[in-house]
């Protein structure tokens, strides 16, 4: 069995070089550093600052009145008449599921599986608008972290042009090692129950293939609005 | 491409004599180095975070056999099923089988040089089976019928034009010579495929052995499609590409997307473990990783292990200053620059002139100083000379011209004399300080490089004229 080949093969392999990798491995310390750059005082700042690099935009409101203006506002611009989203009670944003009751904005059915998936997949593609949660926010690369679920649909931050998502100040970390480190003490070993995708976004999709031109939103979203409250 | 049934000089001619590749090529390697070492530099302790990225890879490895075992369990405890492929053709044979007993008739793929490696998009069409490329720069290529020219801007040696030209025929797309219709165009056409696709297929950065777990790195978001959309999603991965712990990502991830583009973190990180779960909305409801030894089970436990560090994040080839005038073609295997001439030779074997990648180097470490896990690649590919020569794979020529330097170097009388020939030979044939092509059989190896004229006056003349002046001075 092939199995068995390569973990022979790899152990004859390994009593010839082990030691000598094990040395290389003990040279430096594993552990990740909480974070690369040197730590900003204002994370949102910071944050906002980030994804702006990347031609994302961050608007830091004040409360949830604030910040259900401004995504009241940013559906409308796009004339937004259904989105696909995760579950509202998961965004955490009290005021949410009204704010679009009154604009008659839907929330599609964001179920595709079985036999009725392409057939789905066809229903929510001309969906102009994706609205989620976070997990947590990296203020030093402007970067989104999702974990998804049931509720919290892979979709929703990808298949329509723009996302919308909205953070708290307290879900704000410095760098991707105190990202990872918030997950694992947040859900420990059961990191990957209930989903098996983890996702981490640092703004719009891009890309620089023609002639190393930057252009934004080649498959992925090309604008990313992030609301922090 | 047609380059590739080519020899390797012929190869390195044909990109040498192509300016509109060398022009895209200073372009994109200049950007690349530039960004790159910005966002080292930015950093407020780049070494350590290097040589912490080598200790992780280096523990991994030294465990590889260990962490497969762990990687697979916990990738089949969360109800996805995996194939160990000593080989291309086992794994081909695999995903051709599933496509085939799952009634695939179209499959999306996202960038995977392990899939390149083994050819898989040829045997599955000829399974009778539509696989398209999604990665923009992929995709434009594979329409074209050529083979990636960069690890990761597989597509810089197409001008706009050409591309414009491409998605005209294959698109529909008006001519235009403007980006942005451009991209939407693609986008439009390959949002269709992701739609209607039965499979997809992705390629892995880095499989994390306590998780079950593989993470994809990218920045179009056609991986996060690919991987989320179809209801089958099968990653290939090198078996060495491969980490312990999901914190280990904590240095790896931070010195990948700063070496290979200058970014913080590529747009989309992707971690993914099994297919979706019950409850979940959407996801793919099989997963399958692909396990691909292909010879580096053996690589291991030979002298060119460290080479079984890299992730692939293509800085050694932007620094190479043979790499910015040949580009990837020219290497003639899937993995070109610095760790190509190290890697093709090792997994692709069959290839008849791999001795000769080696020598596209000027051994001048550039590639060693990018390295995000510091491997000595001007060191192995001394060693895979010496391979070579041992094997008896060198030109006649090279043994005679050896042995008579040997000689002279060893004589200073013969030393002095052959130098003054020398001097003399080139100040007749130079133009310009240079000389474009030397008398047989020297003609060889200016073949691909000019050689410099010598200075009338040689060091020891000069250092002899220079201690007269001073004892008489």
């Amino acid at each position: 069995m092939s199995r068995d080949q390569i973990l022979a093969n790899l152990r004859t392999s390994l009593a010839s070089n082990r030691s000598w990798l094990e040395k290389e491995a003990s040279a430096a310390p594993h552990a990740a550093p909480p974070f690369v750059h040197p730590p900003a005082a204002n994370l949102v700042a910071q944050f906002s600052a980030e994804l702006a690099k990347l031609e994302g935009r961050t608007y830091p409101v004040a409360d949830a009145e604030e910040a259900l203006e401004v995504i009241g506002r940013l559906l409308d611009e796009r004339e937004a008449r259904q989105v696909i989203a995760w579950d509202l009670e998961q965004i955490d944003l009290s005021g949410l599921p009204a704010l679009l009751a009154a604009r008659g904005v839907s929330v599609l059915d964001a179920r595709v599986h079985g036999a009725a998936r392409k057939e789905r997949l066809q229903t929510l593609e001309p969906v102009s608008v994706c609205l989620s949660g976070v997990d947590c926010a990296i203020a030093e690369s402007g970067t989104l972290v999702l974990r998804h679920g049931p509720g919290r649909p892979r979709l929703a931050s990808l298949l329509a042009p723009t996302h919308i998502a909205v953070a708290h100040r307290s879900q704000l970390v410095r760098g991707l090692g105190e990202a990872l480190a918030f997950l694992r003490e947040r859900y420990g070993a059961a990191l990957f129950d209930p989903t098996s995708h983890l996702t981490f976004i640092s703004g719009p999709s891009r890309t620089a293939d023609i002639e190393m031109t930057l252009s934004l939103g080649i498959h992925g979203p090309p604008e990313v609005h992030v609301v922090v409250l | 491409m047609s380059t590739h049934s080519l020899h390797f000089f012929d190869r390195v001619d044909t990109a040498l004599h192509d300016e509109t590749l060398r022009t895209a090529l200073n372009r994109a390697t200049a950007r690349f180095v530039g960004n790159r070492s910005g966002a080292i530099g930015a950093l407020s302790d780049a070494d350590t975070l290097r040589d912490q990225a080598r200790a992780i890879r280096a523990h991994a490895l030294s465990r590889l056999d260990e962490l497969l075992v762990r990687l697979a369990e916990r990738v089949e405890a969360r109800g996805g099923r995996v194939c160990w492929a000593s080989d291309g053709e086992e794994a081909r044979r695999y995903i051709a089988e599933l496509a085939r007993s799952r009634g695939v008739r179209s499959i999306v793929k996202s960038k995977s040089m392990a899939s390149e490696e083994i050819h898989l998009n040829e045997a599955l069409e000829r399974a009778g089976v539509e696989v398209v490329e999604t990665d923009l720069g992929e995709y434009i290529i594979q329409i074209a019928g050529e083979t990636p020219s960069h690890i990761i801007a597989p597509a810089i040696h197409k001008t706009r034009e050409q591309i414009s030209a491409l998605f005209e025929q294959h698109l529909g797309m008006p001519p235009t010579t403007e980006v942005p219709p451009m991209i939407r165009a693609a986008r439009q056409a390959l949002r269709q495929r992701f739609l209607r696709a039965d499979m997809g297929i992705s390629g892995v950065n880095f499989g994390i052995a306590d998780e079950g777990a593989v993470v994809i790195v990218e920045n179009e978001g056609n991986a996060r499609l690919t991987t989320s959309v179809p209801r089958i999603h099968v990653a290939i991965m090198g078996i060495e590409r491969i980490v312990e712990r999901l914190e280990d990502l904590g240095v790896m991830l931070q010195v990948l997307a700063r070496s290979a583009t200058g970014q913080k973190l590529s747009v989309y990180t992707s971690i993914i473990s099994g297919p979706a779960r019950p409850g979940e909305a959407d996801g793919p409801e099989e997963f399958h990783l692909v396990l691909l030894d292909n010879g580096r089970s053996q690589i291991l436990g030979g002298q060119y292990a460290e080479a079984l560090m890299c992730i692939r994040c293509g800085a050694c080839l932007n620094a190479c200053p043979v790499y910015q005038s040949i580009g990837g073609h020219a290497y003639g295997g899937v993995y070109s620059g610095p760790i190509g001439a190290i890697l093709t030779p090792l997994l692709q074997p069959d290839l008849p002139d791999n001795y000769l990648l080696p020598y596209a180097s000027s051994l001048c470490g550039a590639c060693q100083e990018v390295c995000p896990v510091r491997i000595a690649i001007p060191d192995l590919l001394l060693r895979l000379r010496a391979d070579a020569v041992r094997a008896g794979k060198f030109h006649p020529i090279e043994k005679p011209a050896i042995q008579s330097y040997a000689a002279m170097m060893n004589n200073p009388a013969l030393y002095r004399v052959g130098g003054k020939f020398a001097r003399l030979g080139t100040r007749l044939l130079r133009r310009k300080g240079r000389i474009r092509r030397l008398p047989p059989p020297l003609h060889l190896w200016t073949r691909g490089r000019d050689f410099p004229a010598l200075p009338a006056q040689t060091f020891s003349e000069w250092w002899e004229e220079r201690e007269r002046q001073r004892h008489n001075g």
